[in-house]
């Protein structure tokens, strides 16, 4: 219990993954789906984010002089994620898209309606 | 002869740029002609890449002149260079044969952007299987899932759609997991290296027990998701039989296996033998491999559809590759390549045959499919060829997998998974072999069909016909392919 506090960054993360996880699996609205996939992209930008964050130093952009390593925080994980959330940002909208195209072709995003409809 | 060295980079980087000329140019016949130019010229590439390696011995590649842990760096080994010339030789193939054949599939209009997706999904495959950094590997995943959904929607129908989105859906879910992972080694190690990776685990591996679990956990299922591993490929038969022929055929035998190259660098060259055998993740493989080896016959029996079997059947052979990983022996090692590059020139020539069979009799169902050896003689030897290497005659690549799969059993000590081999075997002829009987030898009911009138003509075979020589040579020559891998192994 003391570990989940003092790392409750990562603690966050991991139920919004766990959330955004149920989510995608167990909705049956594809708009709720892809909620649920956002969440999940979230939470891993949260945790990697928080690992590169180190407590009482200042953001990489050097303003007068360098003052040394250890006075930064750490800036892969965040330029890292500038990357994750192109590639979140281009999944949402190819699977928005593709649910638009759904609604045209079935008349209905609920996935079990879907199912039972089959390809008739 | 430094330049040879960047052979692999360019080899990528054609196959992207040609990809984006692609939509400017207005003439589908040129589209096709740069398609099968690009792939050729990667095959070029990567061959005299491979012979370099052979002679030199391995090499990292560095990109941008940065220092490996700042930059980015591939590994060129023999083995990335082998599975390289596959990818290259088996999309130049299919590429040509959708020549003669996409505009029944899909939309003029389209022809253009669906070519471009097939660049860009290759060229993301070879930067996965190049790729020693955590991170690129991970961008490359994301555009091969967004080009492969792409490539199964382009037809436009309904179940195009709906196989597409539950394609996407499934395989977001295994990146999401994947990039899970990475940030849990790099949480760990603060490397996204995997030389490096490996370097810090090594010193410091029991001070994480539970961590290395959960990460060899979560890139197992998120991998295990994207390449079908059996209670995870409920996508895979959709997918793979509404796409249009040459995308089935490209999805089966090259992105499936993209990923298990993948998992095997997790496994190998980031953890290394030494912790991999502190848990219980080869067991866990070698169960679901098991699994899936026999599930997968079972449910490809009950199809109806002829595209449906031959995806079921994937999810089997898969079950083949994970079962040789979770062997965990050096010769597993080898025999899962050798599994990928047998299965790849099969299930490939499989793929494309069915395709052209539907196309030509407009039948999707297997029991409509009586008499069909009568009208399309050669298509329907070249599949009967292809199917028996899946059940494992001799001299085909199928049968020197299953030779040498069950000796490392006997090796390990573990003599019921021969008898899960027979079976899997046993259950693959019991699907495959009515289909080409009943095409041959069914006279009652092939009198009103005319000998050869749907037969396509021999150049639009021919990619067909190759795939199978280049299978035979695969099966024959197989003591030198199994020694080539040993020796980049040792």
């Amino acid at each position: 219990m003391e570990r989940l506090i003092t790392n409750y960054y990562e603690t966050a993360s991991i139920i919004l993954f766990g959330i955004g996880f149920a989510t995608l699996l167990l909705h049956s609205n594809l708009i709720k789906k892809i909620i649920g996939m956002n969440i999940m992209d979230t939470s891993v930008m949260l945790f990697l984010i928080a690992k590169g964050y180190i407590q009482g130093n200042v953001a990489p952009i050097i303003v007068d002089e360098f003052k040394g390593v250890s006075e930064y925080v750490n800036p892969i994980p965040t330029s890292l994620m500038l990357t994750g959330i192109v590639v979140a940002v281009s999944t949402t909208a190819l699977a928005l898209a593709l649910t638009i195209k759904m609604y045209e072709k079935y008349g209905t995003i609920e996935l079990n309606e879907i199912l039972e409809k089959g390809d008739e | 002869m430094t330049i040879i060295k960047s052979f692999p980079l360019i080899g990528v980087l054609i196959l992207y740029l040609i990809a984006f000329i692609m939509p400017l140019i207005k003439k589908n016949s040129l589209v096709k002609f740069l398609s099968v130019i690009s792939f050729s010229t990667c095959l070029i590439l990567f061959i005299t890449c491979l012979r370099y390696v052979i002679y030199n011995g391995s090499y990292f590649y560095k990109i941008g002149h940065f220092d490996a842990p700042y930059g980015i760096e591939f590994k060129i080994g023999i083995i990335e260079c082998v599975i390289a010339v596959l990818f290259a030789f088996i999309s130049l193939m299919v590429s040509w044969y959708s020549c003669y054949s996409i505009e029944h599939d899909i939309d003029e209009r389209k022809i253009p952007l669906y070519y471009l997706l097939i660049n860009i999904l290759v060229g993301s495959l070879l930067g996965i299987v190049f790729s020693n950094d955590m991170f690129n590997v991970y961008v490359f995943i994301e555009i091969g899932n967004l080009a492969s959904c792409g490539i199964v929607v382009v037809k436009g129908k309904k179940e195009n759609i709906k196989a597409g989105l539950k394609y996407l859906i499934m395989s977001c879910l295994g990146s999401g997991l994947v990039l899970m992972g990475i940030a849990f080694l790099y949480s760990m190690t603060g490397h996204l290296n995997m030389t490096y990776i490996h370097e810090s685990l090594i010193k410091s591996y029991m001070n994480y027990p539970q961590a290395i679990i959960i990460t060899l956990g979560l890139f197992t299922v998120g991998l295990g998701v994207k390449s079908a591993l059996f209670p995870l490929h409920t996508w895979l038969p959709d997918a793979h039989s509404s796409a249009p022929t040459s995308s089935s055929a490209i999805l089966s035998s090259l992105v499936l296996k993209a990923y298990v190259i993948f998992l095997l660098k997790i496994l190998y060259r980031v953890m290394g033998k030494e912790i991999i055998f502190n848990t219980p993740i080869l067991n866990i493989l070698l169960i679901l491999g098991s699994l899936g080896m026999i599930m997968g016959s079972i449910l490809a029996m009950f199809q109806k559809d002829l595209k449906r079997i031959i995806a079921y059947s994937s999810v089997a052979q898969i079950g083949y590759i994970y079962f040789a990983i979770g062997l965990g022996t050096e010769l597993g090692v080898v025999m899962c390549i050798y599994h990928i590059i047998g299965h790849a020139v099969t299930k490939s020539a499989l793929f494309l045959c069915s395709g052209s069979i539907i196309e030509k009799t407009c039948q999707k169902e297997i029991t409509n499919l009586i008499g069909v050896g009568k009208e399309m003689p050669y298509t329907l030897a070249l599949f009967f060829i292809s199917s028996l290497s899946l059940v494992g005659i001799p001299l085909l690549p199928g049968f020197v997998s299953k030779w040498y799969l069950a000796i490392d059993s006997i090796g390990v000590n573990k003599l019921l998974l021969i008898i899960i081999i027979l079976a899997s075997s046993l259950l693959n002829a019991v699907y495959y072999l009515p289909i080409s009987i009943n095409g041959f030898f069914d006279e009652e009911n092939s009198g009103g069909k005319i000998y050869k009138s749907k037969e396509k003509t021999i150049k639009e075979l021919m990619p067909i016909a190759i795939l199978v020589i280049a299978m035979f040579y695969v099966g024959i020559n197989s003591e030198g392919i199994i020694n080539l891998i040993k020796t980049a192994l040792a």
